[in-house]
């Protein structure tokens, strides 16, 4: 017999307002629906109505775990479009605070999944403790604790404070003593594995078919990373590698993104270590931008979550049109893909891998 | 709200233990005795109980790197006092599709059963309240009343979620009841009776049975994890799956009735645990038997909150899997070895 099930839009573990139609035969999913929209605001439109300086703000709210991704991806298709270069100081600092912001995004995210697969918040409140040095990091460079606002055009809005370097020099070593404790805890434990081994594969064709992008499509085999194939700024001088694993199921996913925190904290860690000197202030706000150089740009970044492109029709004094394309949309869609005939307390699992953000879905 | 509620509890046990009483000596006497008895062992239970949730949530915390309660009372001992009055001070609401009077009165005789049971412990060589020649078989017994009373519940309640849970319990049952009692034969077969008493003055006499069947130990306290729905088999109430399982519309006041039942188990579950493997209320004999008895069942109780610290939740089949594969073979295993190596 065939039941029903509505989960959500409010659930424990929905990760925000997400709505799953699910038919489940006993305990085996038959099908799942995601019902997205609780949460659009229409940032597309609300840009259009704004001077370019004046959006980053909403860009931020689009993913507000890791808020700068999306900061750093529109003002670098506002630039783009003006045609403006970015100092070169300015670009070893968005690195590395780029970085910090998906180590940061990522504990979040195995926070979460250890919450989803029952683990009652022991490493839900561990990782929160170890972000937590992160975002300080963050706010001692741009004032904020989450939502920083920290680009502009050509550089930053403030430069890194003095001691900065010692800083994250200590919390990436902290953090990388902690990371392989986490892996510990849940790698050494059996109910774990069984949880996440084999559990919502994805085929690596099917990863190509369904567009989804970053850990989730490397964890699939595909070695595409933007960082990587599109390089920007000085991630071609960084000497990282992509995180690929093969398997393609709930823990190769898990893996890939573990895999990455520590690939994260070690370009941090090099990126301090090249930081030239200079300026890297960029233009004021409130200067009243030149007629646009490139009516149209594209620029892709690779966020924590995967892959976002900004798709920006530029005008003179506002923007004429902005597409966004959201990783966490187009990775939440392969999800009635991933639970077909997998157990109902695996979609939870599943969920949680993919990592969605709801406010990046409906935007 | 509570009182009122413990009544069946009390009940219970009266009615039962009238029969032993009946035919020896004065029946008034030894009826008074019995509701005193009765009452002060509701009152150990709510004691530890109390104490139980607060140990979990200070435990807890301390496992998370966070400080647990600590505003209200010394240590936040009475924060969950203060979340009792809370809970029973919010009104009851059942749900339309509910079907009322069982939706609730399942609850309470969930509580009155695990009270019942821990009624018929005995507390040491004396204090008992019936000493049963088949204590042991009348406790699993009653226990096992426990998933199917979910299962009522989880129906009755009218959410969908409620109902996978109350599918969920007695999957559950099939795959952990049978190494239980298997178990509970070798222990039987050990000592020769099935009579709690005589099981722990036969481990007082040679050793603590969880020296003589270490394997007999592990599975049974796997078991009866999942027994008492402890993590990691907290299936039926999987809180980011299910919500709260057959909890999800349990209003405030039976879900505080529904947290005692909760602790009521855990306590019962150590109890038995120690009763039957580590030896009872046997110990050096500088402090009364009930001492010993309670102090080695706190300690199984917080080894038991530290391993829902730790652990992930299991999934359901994989705890079918593991019933069968795993716990019921070594349950036999563990029968067999016991017959070869200690009976015959």
């Amino acid at each position: 017999m065939v039941t029903r099930i509505n989960v959500g839009p409010i659930h424990p573990s929905t990760h925000g307002v997400l709505r799953l139609v699910v038919d489940v035969d006993g305990d085996t999913i038959q099908s799942v629906e995601p019902h997205v929209g609780f949460l659009h605001r229409g940032v597309e439109k609300l840009v259009e109505n704004r001077m370019y300086m004046q959006s980053p703000t909403y860009m931020e709210k689009l993913d507000y775990i890791a808020p700068l991704a999306y900061d750093e991806a529109y003002v670098a298709a506002v630039e783009a479009a003006q045609g403006a270069e970015v100092k070169e100081r300015a670009q070893y600092i968005r690195v590395i605070l780029l970085e910090l912001q998906r180590v940061a995004s990522h504990l979040l995210w195995l926070g979460t999944l250890a919450n989803d697969i029952g683990n009652f918040f022991t490493l839900f409140m561990w990782c929160f403790r170890d972000r937590d040095l992160v975002l300080r990091l963050l706010e001692d460079v741009s004032g904020s604790r989450m939502f920083y606002v920290n680009m502009r055009i050509g550089g930053l809005k403030s430069d890194i404070p003095a001691g900065f370097e010692e800083k994250t020099l200590e919390v990436v070593s902290y953090l990388e003593k902690r990371i392989p404790e986490y892996e510990k805890f849940l790698e050494k434990n059996p109910v774990f594995l069984e949880r996440m081994k084999k559990v919502g594969v994805l085929k690596r064709d099917a990863a190509i078919e369904l567009g989804v992008t970053g850990p989730v499509l490397r964890g699939s085999g595909i070695g595409w990373d933007t960082r990587k194939d599109k390089p920007y700024y000085v991630y071609d001088k960084l000497h990282f590698s992509p995180q690929i694993r093969d398997e393609g199921d709930c823990f190769a996913r898990y893996k890939v993104r573990m895999l990455e925190i520590k690939e994260s904290l070690r370009m941090v860690r090099y990126a301090v270590k090249l930081l030239p000197g200079g300026d890297a202030i960029g233009l004021p706000i409130k200067l009243i931008m030149p007629a646009a150089k490139n009516r149209i740009s594209k620029v892709s970044r690779e966020t924590p979550r995967g892959e976002a492109l900004m798709y920006l029709v530029a005008d003179p004094q506002r923007p004429y049109r902005l597409a966004i394309r959201a990783p966490a949309f187009i990775n939440l869609f392969a999800l009635s893909e991933l639970c077909k005939g997998e157990r109902f307390a695996d979609m939870f699992a599943i969920l949680g891998s993919l990592d969605v953000v709801m406010a990046d879905v409906d935007r | 709200m509570l009182t009122g509620s413990l009544l069946p509890g009390m009940f219970f046990g009266i009615v039962y233990s009238l029969g032993s009483w009946l035919n020896s000596g004065n029946m008034w006497v030894s009826l008074l005795a019995v509701i005193v008895y009765a009452v002060l062992v509701v009152v150990l239970i709510t004691v530890f109980d109390y104490m139980f949730g607060w140990a979990e949530r200070k435990i807890m915390a301390k496992a998370q790197s966070r400080h647990g309660p600590t505003k209200v009372g010394k240590y936040g001992i009475l924060q969950n006092l203060a979340d009792l009055i809370k809970l029973i001070a919010k009104s009851n609401y059942a749900p339309r599709n509910a079907k009322k009077f069982i939706f609730s009165f399942t609850i309470v005789l969930m509580l009155a059963i695990s009270i019942f049971i821990i009624l018929l412990l005995p507390f040491s060589q004396s204090l008992t309240v019936a000493n049963l020649g088949f204590g042991l078989l009348v406790i699993f017994v009653a226990l096992a009343f426990m998933p199917i009373i979910i299962f009522i519940n989880g129906f009755a309640s009218g959410n969908k979620f409620a109902a996978i849970s109350a599918e969920r319990s007695v999957v559950m049952l099939v795959s952990y009841e049978i190494p239980l009692l298997i178990i509970i034969a070798s222990v039987a077969m050990l000592s020769g009776s099935y009579n709690l008493v005589e099981i722990i003055a036969a481990q007082a006499a040679t050793h603590w049975y969880v020296l003589l069947m270490p394997i007999g130990f592990a599975t049974f306290f796997i078991a009866m994890l999942a027994e008492f729905e402890r993590p990691p088999f907290d299936i039926r109430e999987a809180d980011s799956e299910l919500i709260a399982g057959w909890l999800t519309d349990v209003s405030a006041p039976y879900f505080s009735l529904a947290l005692f039942i909760d602790y009521t188990r855990m306590f019962l579950g150590s109890l038995v645990i120690t009763m039957l493997f580590l030896g009872g209320w046997s110990g050096p004999g500088l402090l009364p038997p009930i001492f010993w008895l309670l102090a080695k069942s706190v300690a199984i109780a917080l080894v038991i909150i530290v391993i829902r610290a730790t652990m992930v939740r299991m999934r359901l089949d994989r705890l079918l899997r593991i019933g069968w594969m795993a716990l019921l073979p070594l349950a036999l295993v563990n029968l067999i070895l016991t017959f070869i190596i200690f009976v015959k």
